[in-house]
C-alpha cells in the first residue's frame, strides 16, 4: 500500500435509507423493526469505501484484507427516507512488519448537511 | 423495557444476548449490507485467505453487539459511540454471546461508559470475537 496517501479525500457518494433495505438489515442483525439499526451506517460507509478499496494509487490487495476494528459515533439517529452522503478520507496508512494498516474515516451527512454518523474503519492487509 | 441512569452502578452487567449464526445468516447480511466479500460466502476464497472455511463478517458480529445494546436501552437513540476491535474469526454454526459492563457513570451529562464484548465458545475455550470494545450511551 502507498503510505503517502494519508489525508486523501474521495468524492462523496449518495445513499438513500430505503425501507426495504432497513427491514432486511434489521432482520440480518437480529434487530426488531420500528427504527433503523445503528450499524445500518455501514451501508453508506461501504458505498464510499468501495472507491478507496479500488483506488489504483493506494494499491490495496483486497484478497488479503481483514477488518480489524470499526467504530461509529452517532450524532443523530438514522431515519428511513434520509438521503445521506458519505465522504470518505484516508486517515492513515502504516506498515508494521509484513502487515499494512489502513484507517478510513467516513463522515455521513444528511440532506441538510448535518453530520449524522462518523465511521472509522481499520483494515489490515496481511503479508504474502 | 429500558434502563434508567439512576439504577446503574459501576460494574453492572448488561443482559447477555446469544445468537447462533448459520451460513444463510451470512448471505442475508452480505445482501443487506452490500459487503459481498467472498471470504464470507465462498469456502474456496476463505481457504485461500488462510481460514478453514467462510467466516462471519466482523460487522455482523458488531451488529449483534449493537442489538444487545439497543435491547438494553429500549431503542437506538441513546447510543452515541461503539468501538469494536475484531480479535477472532467466527464460523457458521457458532453462537455469539454479546455482553457488556458499566465502567463509568457521569451524572452531569448522564453518559454511561461501557466495556463491551462478543464471545464464542470453541472446543471448550472462550474466544473473544470482539475484545475490549467500548460503548458510550447517554440516557434521558
Amino acid at each position: 500500500m502507498n503510505e503517502g496517501l494519508g489525508g486523501k479525500r474521495y468524492p462523496e457518494v449518495r445513499v438513500e435509507v430505503d425501507p426495504a433495505r432497513v427491514r432486511a438489515f434489521a432482520h440480518a442483525v437480529g434487530e426488531r423493526e420500528g427504527f433503523v439499526p445503528p450499524t445500518f451506517a455501514t451501508v453508506p460507509e461501504l458505498a464510499g469505501l468501495a472507491q478507496v478499496i479500488a483506488d489504483p494509487e493506494l494499491a490495496l490487495d483486497f484478497s488479503r484484507v481483514v477488518h480489524i476494528e470499526q467504530s461509529y459515533e452517532w450524532r443523530r439517529p438514522l431515519r428511513v427516507g434520509d438521503v445521506l452522503r458519505c465522504r470518505p478520507r484516508i486517515e492513515a496508512v502504516r506498515t508494521r512488519g509484513d502487515t499494512g494498516f489502513l484507517t478510513i474515516v467516513s463522515e455521513i451527512v444528511n440532506a441538510e448537511g448535518e453530520v449524522v454518523v462518523v465511521g472509522r474503519c481499520t483494515l489490515a492487509e496481511r503479508g504474502r | 423495557m429500558s434502563v434508567r441512569f439512576e439504577d446503574l452502578s459501576v460494574g453492572d452487567e448488561l443482559p447477555p444476548l446469544a445468537r447462533t449464526l448459520t451460513r444463510d445468516d451470512l448471505v442475508r447480511y452480505a445482501e443487506a449490507s452490500g459487503d459481498r466479500n467472498p471470504l464470507h460466502l465462498d469456502d474456496a476464497a476463505a481457504r485461500a485467505a488462510g481460514f478453514p472455511g467462510v467466516i462471519a463478517h466482523g460487522m455482523l458480529t458488531m451488529g449483534h453487539l449493537a442489538t444487545c445494546l439497543t435491547r438494553w436501552l429500549g431503542g437506538p437513540e441513546a447510543l452515541e459511540r461503539l468501538t469494536a476491535p475484531f480479535r477472532a474469526p467466527v464460523f457458521p454454526g457458532e453462537t455469539l454471546v454479546a455482553g457488556g459492563r458499566v465502567r463509568a457513570l457521569d451524572a452531569s451529562t448522564r453518559r454511561v461508559e461501557l466495556e463491551v464484548w462478543v464471545t464464542v465458545e470453541r472446543e471448550g475455550r472462550v474466544e473473544q470475537a470482539i475484545r475490549r470494545g467500548a460503548a458510550v450511551v447517554r440516557l434521558p
